[in-house]
């Protein structure tokens, strides 16, 4: 079908018919560069002549002080140029997104295993190598503290407690006809971006560094460098280009790589590069925390929730880093899809001896709704009723039960549509009681289904974060550049600001490149997160589209005019589309895209600006827990049916199927992308991947031959994923919604469709399942459930 | 005697001596050659990140130049000196028009290969950074069977790991590149010029040194012959043995393998002798999996089942089957099969051969009676009757790609109802793979029935001394130890029900 029309660069038809690329699946901008291997990676750039290998030492233990560090060895190694500790930084060695409580190099005190402590710098690999074998470091161990249930005990806490309150929960629960109580065990789980950490910069004139990191926030990168090296931010270039992949783990933790190369630079006058391996990645980075819940609940006999008591405590690791933003979000997503009248969540963060956990997709929004969607299952359960009645009638309200509990208003809830719609797509009724007659039959096999909404509150809950800015360039030939501060970890950020730009003005989107991330062009960035680099980004580049399309427009209006056909220069005729651009009273004359902007510059008109977008309405008060901290909700469903040995606790997800609300999609191609892949991560999260570490706190499963992500046999065999059309997000660039973290959160009905299969199991006791209800944990359950239970 | 590997990428040759020829494949295409498009992650062949395309010119035979049969395989746990007459495809050599040069610019779309053009199409890459191993990887499976299955897919790509798009894109575009014509990788680069090459040199015996990275002498031969591997093998008898690699490649990534000596023994063509029949599987030392993947499934579907969880397709394509024994694990998979079958082992040296049985061959933990001098060049695995239920089981925290937390063989011979021969080995339960010697006396005689094999469960859990380690807790592992024998009784019982 290609044929009919030409082609272009990316052998994508040029179909003069559609209006705009806006809409219409395009192909990812790097996807060429991808498959064909020249896309480069910070790694995969050349080398500069004076390049530094740049490594480290870290802690070889948890908790406790340094006594000595021997460095004489390798710094006498041939090729070691400079062999750098703590005493090297300047005064300030501290740095941290909330709490400035993170130490660039250890000094006297080491917190967590493999924290860094001595930096080398070689000429050779090889001399790096040898070098960081020479380090030795004399240190005296403190009883580190390593679990959740540990830091409650000693009282190892970072920040306030939070909490989001409404009704009187304690009231309600104790007047309830049912109620439930227990605790809920969430482990953490790794980013597993492929492209480990790494960094590069070198020196540039007037004391200035150049900083090539694979981070998600420049300006973090560029702020924390100046203020560790003892540089004004003016001083500081910090770039990104791509990343291979990051989730939320080079939202902040990008930094510390960065400071070694820059403050190698500062102290050499030399480029100088860092690329951690991947086992050293994940020992020494954070990762999504582990959370232990404790709740009670009160209900009636068809389910319905008078009160819910959430009470969370979740594993900071050694420093702040964002754990407790990752609380609030946690805090504010308890409810998930429900209207609990009477409610109160609140959350603690504990502070450990492990590297300092972070940023991962759902940032404490999945641990919310686990907690949540876990409470669920074990009301469905104690009724002996199906879990699907107890979320429908609990859902949200249209009309009324509307509010969230910190006083937010639920707007253009599509919930109860997605879920009635799903129920019925999917066969959900039919599959049930399928299922329940297969586990009475098979002696080998034990089935479960799930259905498991979200609502996912979009906006940073720090109210500052919300704002973009973004600079276009249009050239002469008609062609454009754009530079925001949003970063492209994969998500196809880039893609999406290519098609609204080449919309605004109405030229094919190979007419628009995006150009890298650099604090050069954009200054005082928020970090590409909370799944709002489209919204925010997006805007800023339209914003600054419109006030270039607005001085054309001006400059068109007299060329069009006719005072022979009594047509006055009117601006808000002009129309740009098909690469032209016309007056709508006069269709039949255009002009070229390309000729006007020419003709602009010669008329000295300015064809390049800055635009800016600060998402409006925002705010939340931490300390009383309430306000409107979203612009509004990505909302879906999955339901989820799984497979598991009787006998080994083998799970297979064999079916999912999708809804998603994700308002009027900007690219299906890019979007369905994050929708697949974001629920297969939460899936991982859900059922497999785990998180080991010794009694010394070191981390065992540090290699993807010990942590086990989802790999291709894992997706199930039948996986539809469907959108749910709409067109009411009007608050957002082109009515599209925010894609990136929602679909993850879908991942928790592989998780509850094994608690419905423990459940047709007899059983003496609740056994408690765990996440991640990986082979080894079901097995467990099934084991404890029907021990004293004769065997069929 | 040759001081070099030669070798060809992406069809242009390159003579490789002294401490390149050390290199991790992945390092010198990166670092010597400045190919940046393949891609490390884990070095340790987990991710397929580093997959090329890899394939033996073998010159020519019977006058006839073979096309060449490409295969991916994971380039960061490949050392170069192990590649002496392959061709090497890279990702930057599957766009068009092949040059032998460094693709140095961004082709465009019509350049692309089908498979390359659908990855764009079908947003089968997200960040990217897997996508070159997954398009060599995809293009590998293509080339081996051009209109292959979604299982197909799903099973060839075991050994590539995404983070970004949950793989349903990927199929989207791989089951889109099954309909598209895809020219062979022969047709691409013709094999004639290159076969010319290798003729001239595939005889010499190999032996390459360099000095590695602590100055210290290494020395590497690639012998021709088994004669002339275990006379090397005689004079160093420390010499660290070099098959498939998978292993040791992971080893001397990590820094806990760094030997003066190395014996290569992928140029040894006797040892991948296999022939296979209802009563016997004889497979030389260095058979791939891939290989025996390809030939088992009829006479052992048990073994079948377990080798194609075995690795990954990059690992079973240069994994050896005798790799899996030397290197002695309690937990490789294949072994549980070997212990209830009686397996043979061959063990040469320059004094001869002597045959083994193998479970009279691990003495503890990664201790082997195998002599110094002695190299183990054969497997003989008698198969069990058709009257003989046997079954295989592995339990891992994944299906695919990963290794035992738990392994079984059990093989039971029945006359009417009656257990008349039992016999049990399991995995992962101890410092070598065991043999359930008094739950085995205890079922001989005793009725078939559930509650027979619930009862041999508690014997079996006896016997067994399983530790708590990062793969599952000791509780875990007693537990399977318990409950795999009655799982056994119901698929027995089912399939009967079924036949």
């Amino acid at each position: 079908m290609n044929k009919l029309f030409a082609l272009r660069k990316d052998g994508t038809a040029i179909d003069p018919r559609e209006k705009g690329s806006v809409g219409r699946t395009i192909p990812h901008d790097s996807a060429i560069g991808h498959v064909a291997g020249c896309a480069p990676f910070i790694d995969d750039l050349p080398r500069r002549e004076d390049e530094l290998f740049v490594g480290f030492v870290g802690s070889p233990i948890a908790s406790g002080t340094i006594e000595a560090i021997h460095i004489e060895a390798a710094e006498k190694v041939d090729g070691v140029v400079c062999v750098l500790t703590a005493k090297d930084v300047g005064e300030h060695n501290q740095f941290g997104p909330i709490i400035c409580d993170e130490p660039f190099l250890a000094d006297s005190e080491v917190i967590y295993v493999g924290q860094p402590i001595v930096l080398i710098a070689a000429e050779t690999s090889d001399a790096l190598k040898r070098a960081l074998k020479l380090v030795e470091i004399e240190t005296v161990a403190a009883k580190p503290v390593l679990t959740i249930k540990e830091a409650v005990e000693q009282e190892s806490h970072i920040g306030p407690r939070r909490q989001i309150r409404r009704g009187d929960p304690d009231q309600a629960i104790a007047n309830a006809t049912h109620q439930l109580s227990g605790q809920f065990e969430i482990g953490g789980q790794e980013q597993f971006y492929l492209e480990s950490q790494v960094a590069a910069s070198y020196p540039a004139e007037q004391g200035q560094l150049v900083v090539h990191s694979s981070t998600q926030n420049t300006t973090e990168i560029q702020a924390v460098v100046a203020e560790v090296l003892g540089i004004s931010m003016h001083q500081v270039v910090c770039v990104c280009k791509r990343m291979g992949g990051a989730f939320g783990g080079k939202e902040t933790q990008a930094v510390i790589p960065a400071l070694m190369v820059a403050l190698v630079t500062q102290v050499t006058g030399r480029a100088a590069r860092i690329a951690y391996d991947k086992d050293t990645d994940m020992c020494v980075t954070g990762k999504r925390h582990a959370y232990l819940c404790k709740w009670s609940v009160g209900f009636d006999s068809d389910g319905i929730i008078s009160g819910l008591k959430c009470n969370y405590f979740s594993d900071g690791g050694a420093t702040a880093d964002l754990s407790t933003s990752i609380m609030e979000r946690t805090l504010l997503h308890t409810d998930n899809a429900y209207y609990i009248e009477n409610f109160e969540a609140s959350g603690q963060v504990c502070r450990t001896n492990k590297p300092p956990n972070t940023a991962f997709r759902g940032f404490g929004g999945p641990q919310g709704v686990a907690a949540t969607e876990n409470i669920i299952e074990r009301i469905a359960e104690h009724l002996k009723i199906d879990a699907f009645n107890v979320r429908v009638q609990n859902l949200y309200g249209i009309a009324d039960r509307n509010v969230t509990p910190y006083g937010q208003y639920f707007s253009s809830n599509h919930l109860p549509e997605i879920l009635n719609t799903l129920a019925s797509t999917s066969d959900y009724e039919n599959r049930v009681a399928q299922i329940r007659t297969r586990n009475q039959e098979d002696p080998l096999f034990l089935r479960g289904i799930s259905m498991t909404p979200v609502k996912f509150g979009i906006s940073f809950t720090s109210k500052f974060l919300n704002q973009a800015n973004a600079l276009v360039n249009v050239y002469t030939d008609g062609t454009v550049q754009v530079s925001t501060g949003g970063t492209e970890m994969g998500q196809g950020l880039n893609t999406k600001i290519r098609q609204i730009v080449a919309d605004e003005f109405g030229i094919d989107y190979t007419n628009v490149i995006v150009m890298p991330t650099s604090t050069e062009k954009n200054n005082n960035t928020s970090p590409t997160a909370a799944s709002a680099g489209t919204d925010l980004n997006g805007a800023a580049a339209a914003n600054a589209c419109a006030k270039i399309k607005k001085r054309m427009a001006d400059f068109a209006a007299t060329l069009f005019a006719s005072a022979e056909e009594g047509l006055i220069p009117s601006p808000q005729h002009i129309v740009f589309e098909n690469g032209c651009v016309r007056d709508s009273r006069q269709p039949t004359e255009t002009i070229a895209f390309a000729d006007l902007a020419n003709r602009a510059r010669l008329e000295r008109i300015d064809i390049g600006s800055r635009g800016f977008y600060k998402t409006p309405g925002v705010d939340f008060n931490r300390d009383t827990g309430r306000g409107n901290p979203f612009l509004y909700f990505t909302q879906g469903a999955a339901v989820a049916e799984v497979k598991i040995d009787r006998f080994t606790g083998d799970l297979a997800v064999t079916r999912v199927d999708l809804l998603m609300d994700i308002g009027k999609s900007i690219n299906p191609g890019v979007d369905m992308g994050q929708i697949t892949g974001g629920f297969i991560q939460g899936m991982g999260w859900v059922t497999a991947e785990c998180l080991v570490y010794d009694e010394r706190g070191a981390l065992l499963s540090h290699s993807p031959t010990t942590y086990k992500i989802p790999a291709i046999t894992d997706v199930p065999p039948d996986f539809r994923c469907e959108m749910f059309p709409n067109n009411d997000n009007l608050h957002t660039i082109r009515r599209s919604k925010a894609v990136g973290e929602p679909p993850l959160l879908l991942g928790v009905a592989a998780w509850a469709a094994v608690k419905n299969a423990l459940s047709y199991l007899p059983r003496t006791t609740d056994p408690q399942l765990c996440l991640p209800a990986t082979g080894e944990e079901i097995l467990r359950c099934i084991s404890q459930q029907t021990a004293g239970v004769s065997s069929t | 005697m040759r001081n070099y590997s030669l070798i060809f990428i992406n069809g242009r040759k390159h003579v490789v001596k002294g401490r390149d020829a050390f290199l991790t494949l992945s390092e010198f295409l990166r670092k010597t050659l400045k190919l940046a498009g393949t891609k490390i992650v884990c070095s340790e062949g987990d991710c397929g990140s580093c997959s090329v395309l890899c394939g033996k010119n073998s010159g020519e035979n019977n006058g006839q130049e073979e096309p060449i049969r490409y295969q991916a395989i994971d380039s960061c746990i490949r050392f170069v000196f192990q590649l002496d007459c392959c061709h090497i495809i890279t990702v930057e050599g599957l766009a068009e028009e092949p040059d032998g040069k460094k693709l140095t610019k961004e082709p465009c779309a019509d350049q692309l290969s089908n498979l390359q053009k659908s990855m764009v199409d079908c947003h089968g890459s997200q960040c990217g950074f897997c996508t070159p191993g997954f398009v060599v990887a995809m293009t590998a499976v293509l080339e081996q069977n051009p209109d292959p299955s979604i299982e197909d897919w799903r099973h060839e790509l075991t050994g590539n790991l995404c983070r970004c798009t949950g793989y349903a894109p990927i199929i989207d575009a791989a089951m889109q590149a099954s309909t598209l014509p895809s020219p062979s990788l022969n047709q691409r680069y013709p094999v004639t010029k290159m076969a010319e090459a290798v003729r001239l040199v595939q005889e010499d015996t190999i032996q390459i040194q360099a000095q590695d990275f602590e100055n210290v002498m290494q020395t590497v031969a690639c012998p021709r012959t088994i004669e002339e591997a275990v006379e090397f093998l005689a004079e160093h008898p420390d010499a660290k043995i070099v098959a498939g690699g998978t292993d040791v490649g992971v080893q001397f990534n990590k820094g806990s393998q760094q030997p003066q000596f190395w014996l290569d023994l992928n140029r040894v063509e006797s040892l991948t002798k296999l022939s296979v029949t209802d009563q016997a599987i004889q497979a030389g030392a260095c058979t791939t999996w891939t290989d025996l993947e390809n030939t088992v499934e009829t006479v052992a579907p048990e073994f079948h089942k377990i080798i194609s969880v075995f690795g990954s397709p990059q690992v079973r394509h240069v994994g050896t089957i005798g790799g899996n024994i030397i290197n002695a694990s309690p937990i490789a998979d294949s072994l549980p099969l070997y212990f209830v079958c009686d397996a043979e082992l061959e063990l040469t040296s320059k004094s001869g051969t002597r045959v083994v049985n193998i479970n009279d061959f691990y003495l503890g933990y990664k201790q082997l009676d195998l002599h110094p001098g002695e190299l183990l060049t054969g497997v003989n695995i008698p198969l069990p009757g058709h009257d003989t239920d046997l079954r295989l089981y592995k339990v891992s925290r994944r299906r695919d790609m990963d290794i035992s937390t738990f392994t079984a063989a059990i093989c039971i011979e029945r006359s009417g109802d009656t257990i008349a021969e039992a016999r049990i080995a399991y995995g992962a339960v101890g410092p070598v793979v065991l043999r359930l010697k008094q739950t085995e006396t205890f079922l001989q005689g005793r009725t078939f029935d559930l509650e027979t094999m619930q009862a041999a469960g508690e014997i079996a859990v006896k016997e067994i001394t399983p530790i708590s380690d990062v793969r599952g807790g000791q509780d875990f592992r007693l537990q399977l130890a318990k409950n795999v024998l009655v799982k056994f009784y119901h698929e027995m019982m089912t399939e009967g029900a079924i036949a």
